[in-house]
């Protein structure tokens, strides 16, 4: 194993062989998922040498379902875009079954299609996020990568569920129906329509535009009709993602101050310095200037967050009266042009994930199928997303289809 | 409602018993017994008891005063009795006496008070809880109902009579008081200005004083000869748990004077003022230098009032083999060391290690400190053993160490950090050991002060560039030689604090030319700053001299305040905002249009203009993260594209409610009844990430300097 691929290997070894369902499966997490005793930087400064002392609810969960967690891959700064990210690699390289890594602007989707296997988002809500560490709170969840489709399923039966130490879950009941994901193999589901957004993909190239109506005659000839649909706002995703997104991350990272935790500045003469440089020290510059756009938002123009909040009800109501039309839509993943893990600056991320920002915009569920769509050697991908807690739905349908 | 015949509530006394009055005051407390109403009468003058009784006191009357409440502003007519014996109360002047109403008015009623105003109990023996614990900032927001409080009004008429004994003193010494003005030029003080932007020359701006230097000095060129004005100064620096941003200052000038004459009549009206706060000066002044200051006690403010002066140890450790103390030699650094007499009981090994050595002395700037501990005639600590035994005697000898005797020693490079670090640990030492007797007044004068400085820009004034140097051929490009003038100028410091300072001016344009030249500044910046005081000093400038004194620290002193805040009526809270104007505030766009400060026709910004840098930098400080100056462009970038997307999602807004999350939030409310500590903050896990601890508090950098 390669420490430019892990951060941390659990050095003991289960006394024991685990009993349950993800027993014989090898896991990666990230570290900003809180185990307790490891090292959880997070990817940045800002939590230099901090250890976590709780462990996340996921991972609990994890352990209960008799999952080995064993290692701790590399990760971007707070989650923050795939830069330096090695969960992939760690797949592709047969050092895991399954990896977490937290899905803030479609990391796991495009992670999935760059190594051929699947990527799986959640409904926002469906997993409990205590013990994530984060950046976008009201955006990002927990989302699985593994090569297995059965894998996913087993591993959201473990993990999903209310969560009293997560107050952003909703309370799950008769009106709000918690996935059931232990049918989701047995379930055969198919689709009738797959929509398709005229918008999200009158912006592909030629031989992009070429490689996915190949994948679309593909599913045609699965049997699924595909609905070509509009949504006009669709170039909004990406807007309301940078304003919304960068005044969360602005305020949510208002924590890392170098006071209970992280790093702190050897210099400072007084209180302020201290804060600063602290945090001066702490970010890399993208999520500093990430960091500092969402401060123009909440001190300079803060109606521009009002607005983008507008725009993100007007769009999550749009895109759900599609399903009136279509069971899932269908999406590429990314675009081979814009590279995620070489995007350095802010509209270069954006640029890297404009096609999954969807499913965080709108907290649906996205899943990323490999080897459907290929543009030269490169996979573009295609992405199915279904209304909020249709999850298991959605797994159930790739199942026929890739199967 | 008259004045006329009224009676002050401080002044009866035993021989006043029988006599008719009427006073007029605000009801300071009140004690109901039923039958008989107390209350406490209060005006500027003191305190009376008011006895309202249905023996002496006719029933309308004591009906009304069954309805007051603390602060009515009342009149009260009665007449004047002795109080029985051992019902007099020792708290108040008038307590032998007190005044049987006859009849009383309401002059005006009172809100609830939004803290106690009362300081004087009503019996003998009771304890009146004060303000203590009020928030200063409330009572800076009720600072008219502050004010009445006796302590507060006490500390405002001596303020006023040690301003009035200045200025009777000075007048008697043919000082004339000449106002200068408050809308002024921009002077180089070193501070920033407070501006004040001109509406009939717009975008140009008027600054207030930081001190009427300039002025003063014209005053002394036109033939004065001897000036004084108690002035308000302004400075705009960072904030400071005893500093306002505008304090009053007694500003003096005089010609055809040497030090001396200063020394001489700011000592004679020092002892003057300290007098009316009870408190005698002995005269004359002990002088000190600059280097000695630094050299012996680290600080050109030192402390006289106790000794532990530094004793200089390089000397010792010449050929020394302990490895911390030879590094720092052979890079040129130094040794000093103070012994703390007597105290080794009170110094443990623990405080001096863990406490002393790894956190405090780290904290003022040195790496660390050595101790040394005499016991039965021997050396001991932590390191001794490296230490041969001719050097263990030199330092006996040296420190002059006896049994019980606590040597400590600080060691570094630079002779600065050296002195800087062991002044500040003379006065930790001391404030903890109670080292520093606190009712004793020691004032020195500190003199010969280097001229310049170096700074990381150049070379700055010490003081001010219109200090007369100690000597005028100097070559201003010869760096070496500036650096060696020492300046006319002298400190007057009271117990460690500066109180005030001054110097003999440069009467000659041509050496204040070389000064300017000196601190490299352009001719044309000479001619646009200073132009009309070099011009004024071409015309027969007498020689001339003065002092300026804080007169806000010193009336704090004489009366021993805990801040500054306590002597000024009206003061700035530690953050420059005033609770009760509410000043700064918002002003109305209008009124910067007015001035030529706001287009309301919203010129759209240009990148890379200085509002986009203006902007990078106040998003650093609301979020409190730094930047470096090759992150500025890619920031300026990404501000530059929320703007765009500011714009955008404002043209596409749309009608729909805000959502800020997809999720309906519902409020969760923790189970449990009781209030508990995380047991991760009771095992001590929470602590174990923390980047500096103290005990079981997260351990931060001072707020304020």
């Amino acid at each position: 194993m390669h420490s430019d691929i892990f951060t941390y290997i659990d050095p003991s070894q289960p006394s024991t062989v685990a009993a349950g369902p993800l027993a014989a499966k090898s896991l990666a997490i990230q570290p900003n998922m809180s185990v307790r005793g490891w090292p959880t930087e997070a990817g940045s400064i800002a939590l230099d040498r901090f250890v976590a002392v709780e462990d996340a609810t996921v991972v609990k969960r994890l352990r209960t379902a008799g999952a080995k967690t064993m290692v701790s891959t590399r990760m971007s700064e707070l989650g923050f875009g795939l830069a330096g990210d090695t969960a992939a690699q760690a797949l592709a390289e047969g050092h895991a079954d399954i990896a977490l890594i937290t899905d803030t602007m479609g990391e796991v989707r495009v992670a999935a299609s760059t190594t051929g296997v699947f990527g799986f988002k959640p409904s926002y809500g469906t997993v409990s996020r205590f013990g994530l560490i984060g950046l976008v709170p009201s955006m990002e969840c927990f989302g699985i990568l593994a090569g297995k489709l059965e894998d996913i399923a087993t591993v959201m039966v473990a993990i999903s569920g209310s969560d009293d130490r997560d107050p952003s879950m909703p309370g799950f009941g008769p009106e709000c129906e918690l996935p059931d994901f232990s049918q989701v193999c047995e379930a055969k589901e198919s689709i009738a329509v797959a929509g398709l957004v005229k918008e999200a993909v009158d912006g592909l190239g030629p031989s992009e535009s070429e490689a996915f109506s190949a994948a679309l005659s593909r599913l045609e000839k699965a049997g699924v009709k595909i609905q070509e649909l509009s949504l006009p706002d669709f170039d909004l995703f990406r807007s309301v993602h940078n304003v919304i997104g960068s005044v969360e991350a602005s305020s949510a990272g208002g924590k890392y101050d170098g006071v209970r935790y992280g790093h702190r500045s050897a210099s400072a003469k007084n209180w302020n310095e201290m804060y600063l440089r602290s945090r001066g020290e702490s970010f890399g510059l993208l999520v500093k200037t990430y960091m500092l756009q969402g401060a123009y938002f909440q001190f300079e123009n803060y109606s521009a967050f009002e607005d983008a909040c507008r725009i993100r009800a007007r769009l999550v109501r749009k895109t759900e009266e599609l399903f009136d039309k279509a069971d899932l839509l269908v999406f590429p993943t990314r675009r081979p042009g814009f590279d995620a893990a070489a995007a350095g600056t802010i509209n270069e991320v954006y640029d890297a994930f404009s096609l999954t920002l969807l499913a965080n915009v709108t907290g649906m569920p996205a899943l990323a199928l490999p080897g459907l769509v290929f543009d030269g050697d490169v996979d573009p991908g295609l992405q199915l997303v279904g209304p909020r807690l249709s999850d298991a739905r959605l797994l159930s349908v790739a199942l026929c289809l890739a199967g | 409602m008259t004045c006329q015949g009224r009676s002050y509530c401080g002044h009866p006394r035993v021989s006043d018993v029988g006599r008719e009055v009427r006073m007029t005051g605000w009801v300071d407390a009140l004690r109901d017994h039923g039958e008989v109403l107390f209350i406490h009468l209060r005006d500027r003058s003191g305190i009376v008891q008011v006895v309202f009784s249905a023996e002496h006191t006719p029933p309308q009357v004591c009906e009304r005063a069954a309805a007051l409440r603390n602060e009515f502003c009342v009149a009260v007519t009665g007449r004047v009795v002795e109080r029985a014996k051992d019902t007099e109360n020792p708290h108040i002047e008038t307590g032998h006496i007190e005044v049987m109403a006859t009849d009383l008015t309401v002059i005006a009623k009172s809100k609830t008070l939004p803290f106690p105003i009362s300081e004087k109990a009503m019996l003998a023996g009771a304890v009146v809880k004060g303000v203590g614990s009020v928030a200063e900032d409330l009572r800076l927001q009720y600072r008219y109902l502050d004010l009445r409080r006796p302590t507060m009004q006490d500390q405002l008429i001596k303020r006023h009579r040690i301003i009035k004994c200045l200025r009777d003193s000075l007048d008697e010494q043919s000082f004339i008081d000449v106002e200068t003005p408050v809308l002024t030029k921009s002077t180089p003080e070193g501070a920033r200005d407070y501006l004040v932007p001109s509406r009939v020359h717009p975008k140009h701006f008027y600054a207030l004083p930081q001190s009427p230097q300039l002025f003063k000095q014209l005053l002394m060129v036109s033939g004065f000869e001897r000036y004084f004005q108690i002035v308000k100064c302004f400075r705009d620096e960072d904030l400071r748990p005893n500093r306002q941003p505008e304090f009053t200052q007694l500003d003096i000038e005089a010609s055809f004077v040497d030090e001396e004459f200063i020394y001489e009549l700011s000592e004679d009206l020092m002892v003057r003022i300290f007098e009316i706060g009870g408190i005698a000066l002995s005269r004359p002044f002990p002088r000190m230098t600059y280097h000695e200051a630094i050299d012996t006690m680290g600080s050109d403010r030192p402390d006289i009032r106790f000794g532990m002066r530094f004793i200089d140890a390089t000397g010792i450790f010449g050929n020394t083999s302990y490895g911390i103390f030879k590094q720092i030699l052979k890079r040129g650094g130094c040794i000093k060391g103070i012994n703390v007499k007597g105290q080794s009981e009170n110094l443990s090994k623990n405080v001096l290690q863990n406490e002393y050595a790894k956190q405090i002395v780290p904290g003022f700037g040195a790496k660390g400190m050595t101790w040394m501990r005499m016991i039965n005639g021997q050396l001991e600590s932590n390191i001794v053993q490296f230490f041969s035994n001719d050097e263990q005697r030199a330092i006996i000898e040296r420190f002059r160490a006896e049994n019980g005797d606590v040597i400590l020693m600080i060691a570094d490079p630079s002779y600065d950090v050296v002195a800087s670090a062991l002044g500040q640990l003379r006065l930790h030492i001391a404030d903890r050991l109670g080292l520093i007797p606190q009712d004793a007044y020691r004032p020195v004068w500190i003199t010969d002060f280097p001229l310049f400085n170096v700074t990381d820009e150049g070379i700055t004034s010490n003081h001010h560039p219109f200090t007369a140097p100690d000597r005028t051929d100097f070559d201003p490009a010869d760096r070496r030689s500036l650096l060696a003038l020492r300046s006319r100028a002298y400190d007057l410091v009271i117990n460690g604090e500066e109180l005030g300072g001054g110097s003999i001016r440069i009467n000659d344009s041509d050496v204040q030319q070389k000064i300017f030249q000196a601190l490299g500044l352009s001719d044309k910046e000479v001619k646009e700053k200073f132009g009309f005081l070099l011009s004024a000093l071409d015309y027969g400038a007498p020689p001339h001299g003065g002092i300026a004194l804080g007169l806000d620290r010193v009336v704090a002193m004489i009366l021993g305040t805990s801040s500054i805040r306590e002597v000024i009526a009206f003061p700035k809270n530690r953050s420059a905002h005033c609770p009760l104007t509410e000043a700064p505030s918002v002003i109305a766009h209008e009124q910067l249009a007015e001035l030529g400060l706001f287009d309301p026709a919203g010129e759209r910004r240009i990148a890379g203009t200085q509002e986009d840098l203006d902007l990078i930098d106040s998003l650093s400080w609301v979020s409190r993260i730094g930047i470096d100056d090759k992150e500025r462009p890619e920031i300026a970038a990404a501000l530059k594209e929320a703007a765009r997307l500011a714009e955008l999602v404002k043209e596409r807004a749309g009608e729909d409610e805000p959502l800020f999350s997809v999720v309906n939030a519902t409020n969760l409310i923790r189970k449990g009844a009781a209030a508990r500590i995380s047991p991760l903050a009771e095992n001590g896990e929470l602590f174990r990430n923390a980047p500096s601890v103290k005990g079981r508090y997260f351990k931060v950098a001072s707020i304020l300097e």
